[in-house]
């Protein structure tokens, strides 16, 4: 049975406190940027806007020419996403390879594959269009994933009555049926593809908004970073808002709370445990191998499985290499994990305030949902000015990537508490603080662990974002500078090791997830 | 189309075991029944006895552990893809963006069988829902749901109904209304029925044969011949039979405690 859920539905009282709210956090930057005017830190919507009445010529060509970018990642990736979630259902033995296969390809860290797509696809826009691409086609797959199953099984039972199989199921119940969780998940997905197609133009693009970004940044432009930021976040926010239109409009259905499915399978004792995850790192080998060598790719840049097995296990300088990625891994990961842990608290912890105190969500809900919209490229290099190159920014660039999606899956989570829960707690004349406690907590729980694992490599790209474009330390330091003198051993190492950080960090969170979800939400685990 | 004659129903052995070693159900333990060609048969037992679990075993839609269903001499896959056989469940399992003409045209889709837009309207209109054609089931009521999806089942004009509890979502009232109804529908198309129930009565005044299960595992503790005229009401010949109905589901089922156990 799917909850029907209208947390977040619009009511007219609702655009207003929108606007006001709007207009309030303008006017509190522009007195915040006027007082601080000496410090450099902050634009002012004025500052801004009169760089762009200046610029309006180049900052339009770099938004066309990034925005086609995205367009075509997002149309790529996202069709790929669709293919693959496709097949996953007309074979449900292959679902769990290609899960695992989606959610190691997704935690590939940017900063690194972003370098190595430049030196394999050259100039132009290739590298942009890929990324954008990989950016977009796990936040479609996985609401997608759950959309497709999410059917009673009688309307199954209905199409094998009539004697006819899984396609016709799929073209006549799930297709239709996943529609609202596809809107869903291209909604997310389209700042997504613009995260990506930014990440390819600050690898070496000629044009576009990464390219300016990257020059206002260095050239310590204010005025120009802030507005470019601005420029972006708002065609962002357009193309979320305007995905979320559409799905309207073809009457999708109210938004579903997506809670990200779990690894598929997972009942499997002894040496069993081990033989997926063993197979699916020999199929990404093979993969791996097999796409360099197809392509005929140069071994300088284009590593092979075995030149990183090389480089961190056989060669003579393997433990100096070793040294050098485990430190920076370990120097990065001292910054992650408080950032990760931060927004995940500040996430909950306004969820249940706006639960508390519904008059707040009003006001912060609507802005909430159009800074998630936002990427973390775009807000990277404001905090960098504004909070400097320590730890104390790259921690707050982590806790704010992960803080908006964790604080609108909590609320959504806390708004599947059941009603007759609810109106027991009531009964009872119990206090809000115990129903919070009691009833509306437990309730929250799948959508904040769902939450809380895409948040695993979410807090490694903005961690090493951070590190990339502002810090210069740890893992992202460590990969920029080896992408800039053609270090490609490291690099596909870093590129290695990172992801199965996040892989076993997502997996680790699902294991607890499983545990927990075992007492308070057992039917999330029957699907 | 040259009419064919309604098939009986042997069933064989049939047995329906859930899980493995100690968590291992037994649904149905082995199992011989045979169903009369042309005639309704209910069949009534306790929450959780395997009903729905036999009549899922005759549709084709759960493999039996042992023994095998023969309809006719065919297989029950043979039975759907042909769409000879057609399936009410007890949640109608209209799909909601579908209008009520769309979900019944939907059947004959399913069942690749040529679109009959006038024969669709004609059900449409048997099953009283004419004026709604073009509702989707969100604005329909319980008990109009439940007609929608009677019409569904009826538009491929199947030789076996099998209706799972199709009532049990709909209130008295109404469902009294369908008893009185929707024996017309199914008995003029010379159909085999099997309708699954809870209620006493209903199985007494829908059907030629009351088959009573005993708790889980199911086993067959009473099978009563109804030879009331129709159309029937309710009166001191159907309370009779409805009494010793009850009494057989009641010496079936000795109270006592059992822990819940979700035998799908």
């Amino acid at each position: 049975m799917t909850i029907a859920l209208h947390p977040l539905r619009q009511r007219s009282s609702d655009r207003l406190w929108l606007v006001l709210g709007v207009l309030v956090a303008l006017l509190i930057w522009e007195l915040l940027a006027r007082a601080f005017a000496h410090t450099y830190l902050i634009a002012s919507p004025v500052e801004i806007a009169r760089y762009l009445w200046a610029n309006a010529g180049l900052v339009a060509r770099a938004a066309g020419i990034t925005g086609l970018t995205a367009a075509i990642g997002f149309v790529l990736g996202n069709a790929v996403a669709i293919a693959l979630a496709a097949l996953a259902v007309l074979v449900p033995g292959l679902a769990r390879m290609i899960s695992a296969l989606a959610l190691v390809v997704f935690c590939l860290p940017l900063v690194a594959t972003g370098p190595i797509l430049r030196v394999l696809w050259g100039p132009g826009l290739g590298p942009q269009i890929t990324l954008a691409a990989l950016a977009v086609y796990f936040t479609t797959f996985l609401p997608l994933m759950v959309g497709l199953r999410a059917a009673p099984p009688s309307w199954f039972d209905l199409v094998r009555s009539y004697g006819r199989g899984r396609l016709t199921a799929l073209i006549e119940v799930r297709a239709m049926a996943s529609l609202p969780y596809l809107f869903a998940g291209l909604q997310i997905a389209a700042p997504a593809a613009i995260l990506g197609a930014m990440f390819g133009e600050f690898t070496g693009a000629e044009r576009g908004m990464g390219v300016l970004t990257l020059r206002a940044m260095r050239s310590l432009d204010v005025a120009g970073t802030w507005a470019l930021a601005s420029t972006a976040a708002t065609i962002s926010m357009l193309a979320y808002a305007g995905l979320g239109r559409l799905g309207q409009a073809l009457n999708t259905g109210p938004p579903p709370l997506i809670l990200a499915p779990l690894l598929e399978g997972g009942r499997r004792k002894g040496w069993r445990v081990l033989a997926h995850p063993i197979l699916v790192v020999l199929v990404l080998i093979a993969l791996w191998w097999l796409s360099m060598e197809s392509a005929g790719l140069s071994q300088f840049f284009a590593k092979r499985p075995g030149d990183v097995w090389a480089f961190l296990i056989t060669a003579p300088e393997a433990a100096a290499h070793r040294a050098t990625l485990g430190s920076a891994l370990l120097e990065t990961l001292v910054l992650a994990l408080p950032g990760y842990l931060l927004g995940l608290a500040l996430g909950v912890g306004l969820a249940m305030a706006m639960v508390l105190a519904p008059r707040l969500a009003r006001a912060v809900m609507p802005i909430a949902i159009a800074l998630r919209a936002i990427p973390i490229v775009i807000t990277a290099p404001l905090i960098v000015i504004a909070l400097g190159r320590g730890a104390t920014g790259t921690i707050t660039i982590v806790a704010l990537m992960i803080f908006f999606p964790s604080l609108i899956a909590c609320y959504q989570g806390l708004a599947r508490t059941p009603r007759q829960v609810l109106e027991l707690f009531d009964s009872y004349a119990a206090s809000p603080l115990r129903r919070m406690a009691s009833a509306q907590f437990p309730a929250m729980l799948p959508a904040f662990f769902a939450a809380a694992r895409m948040a695993v490599p979410a807090a490694i790209l903005a961690a090493t974002t951070a590190e990339w474009l502002a810090t210069g330390r740890g893992i992202g330091g460590l990969m920029a500078l080896t992408a800039s003198t053609s270090g490609y051993g490291m690099l596909w190492s870093a590129v290695v090791v990172l992801a199965g950080v996040a892989v076993a960090g997502y997996v680790g969170i699902a294991q607890i997830e499983r545990a927990v979800l075992r007492i308070y939400g057992a039917e999330q685990l029957t699907r | 189309m040259p009419a064919e004659s309604p098939p009986p129903i042997q069933c064989r052995d049939l047995s329906r075991s859930f899980g493995h070693g100690p968590a291992r159900v037994d649904a149905l333990e082995p199992f011989n029944l045979n169903f009369a060609a042309g005639q309704t048969t209910a069949i009534v037992g306790p929450s959780g006895c395997g009903k729905s679990t036999l009549l899922r075993l005759i549709a084709g839609l759960d493999t039996p552990s042992t023994g095998s269903v023969r309809i006719g001499g065919e297989t029950p896959l043979q039975m759907r893809q042909r769409a000879a056989l057609s399936v009410a469940f007890q949640d109608a399992a209209l799909l909601p963006w579908r209008s009520v003409r769309g979900n019944i045209a939907l059947a004959r889709k399913l069942a690749h069988l040529p679109p009959d837009p006038g024969g669709v309207d004609r059900l449409i209109a048997l099953v009283g829902l004419a004026g709604f054609e073009e509702r989707r089931p969100a604005d329909l009521s319980g008990g109009m749901r439940q007609r929608a999806a009677i019409a569904r089942c009826l538009a491929t004009d199947p030789r076996l109904l099998l209706l799972d509890e199709p009532f049990g979502a709909v209130d008295e009232l109404t469902r009294a209304r369908l008893n009185r109804e929707l024996p017309a529908l199914w008995q003029g198309h010379g159909v085999t029925t099997l309708l699954v129930t809870h209620s006493v009565s209903e199985a007494v005044l829908l059907s030629d044969r009351v088959i009573v299960l005993s708790p889980r595992p199911a086993r067959v503790v009473a099978d009563i011949a109804i030879d009331l005229a129709r159309p029937r009401n309710p009166g001191a010949e159907a309370d009779a039979l409805i009494a010793a109905v009850t009494e057989a589901l009641a010496q079936s089922a000795p109270p006592r405690p059992e822990p819940c156990v979700s035998a799908r």
